[in-house]
């Protein structure tokens, strides 16, 4: 903890640049995106509130915090349901939403320390150095892990991803 | 194997999280009220020390128009007529000095004369 606090529009901004990605990963840990956007907004709130001293590095704590946040939702007993395409965290550009859907579920499948460097890399536009820095273990260890995410992500997304000639590889 | 990757990157930048429900207005609040309270206690003491100016400038106001009271009724009245009791009273417990030079002042119109050449006192002597 740096002991600084950011203003309410750094928190604002914080919040606009990161809030999605943050949503997608809190949604690994809840079975439903409500909940996953309910333990984002604590996290903003709290800092809003000025309820916390802002850290040195802002976007690594709100990870950890949402990570937390997402957790203790869990614990308290939430039930799992099935993904609605209508709550999905993720929506395709195509208008793919099976794709999206699919991503979604395997995303959740995958061992949380593959997702979070994999949503932090894709959703948040950290380099793998600044990951690295934000959950506190070696860049090489990192990089292992991101690319074991990306192959388990490939091959459940495989049947969506469009060929060198723009045609999806199952054939739609 | 790193092209695949950067492909693949790129498929998955395809896929965008869904924009959460904006923040509440959470903040202005937080930054607003210490502005307001220090308004507000600012308008609390500037009414506050008006009010004692204006209570104090009455009150002296008052004082000076007993006193003043207190001096006419003495000086009105005519040496037969007692002295009227509440604004001495009054005067009493604003000002004892000035109560002590109104009686004195009174007391050479009230009390016989014993000064002048027919003064009650002379008179009852030769008598």
């Amino acid at each position: 903890m740096g002991g600084n606090k950011l203003s309410a529009e750094d928190v604002r901004r914080l919040y606009d640049q990161h809030g999605p990605a943050l949503v997608a990963y809190a949604r690994g840990f809840v079975t439903d995106a409500a909940a996953a956007e309910d333990a984002v907004h604590q996290v903003f709130l709290r800092l809003l509130s000025a309820e916390i001293a802002m850290p040195d590095a802002p976007v690594a704590y709100v990870y950890r915090a949402v990570r937390n946040g997402a957790l203790n939702a869990r614990r308290s007993g939430l039930r799992l349901v099935e993904l609605d395409p209508q709550s999905s965290v993720f929506q395709h550009r195509g208008g793919n939403q099976e794709a999206a859907l699919a991503l979604e579920k395997t995303l959740a499948e995958l061992p949380e320390e593959q997702r979070e460097v994999v949503v932090m890399r894709v959703w948040s536009g950290l380099t793998l150095a600044e990951i690295a820095a934000a959950v506190g273990a070696p860049l090489n260890t990192v990089a292992s892990r991101y690319r074991y995410a990306l192959e388990k992500l490939r091959g459940k997304l495989q049947p969506w991803e469009r060929n060198e000639n723009g045609v999806m590889k199952n054939g739609k | 194997m790193e092209n695949n990757d950067k492909k693949f990157e790129e498929y998955l930048g395809e896929f965008e999280p869904r924009k959460p429900r904006a923040l509440p207005e959470l903040i202005v609040h937080r930054k607003v009220w210490p502005r307001r309270l220090a308004a507000a206690a600012a308008i609390a003491i500037s009414l506050g020390a008006s009010l004692s100016f204006v209570r104090r400038k009455n009150e002296s106001k008052s004082g000076e128009i007993a006193a003043r009271n207190s001096k006419s009724v003495l000086e009105a009245k005519s040496p037969a007529r007692p002295l009227a009791l509440l604004p001495l009273t009054q005067l009493a417990l604003q000002d004892p000095e000035q109560l002590d030079a109104q009686l004195t002042a009174a007391s050479l119109r009230v009390l016989p004369d014993f000064r002048g050449s027919d003064s009650t006192l002379r008179v009852l002597a030769k008598e």
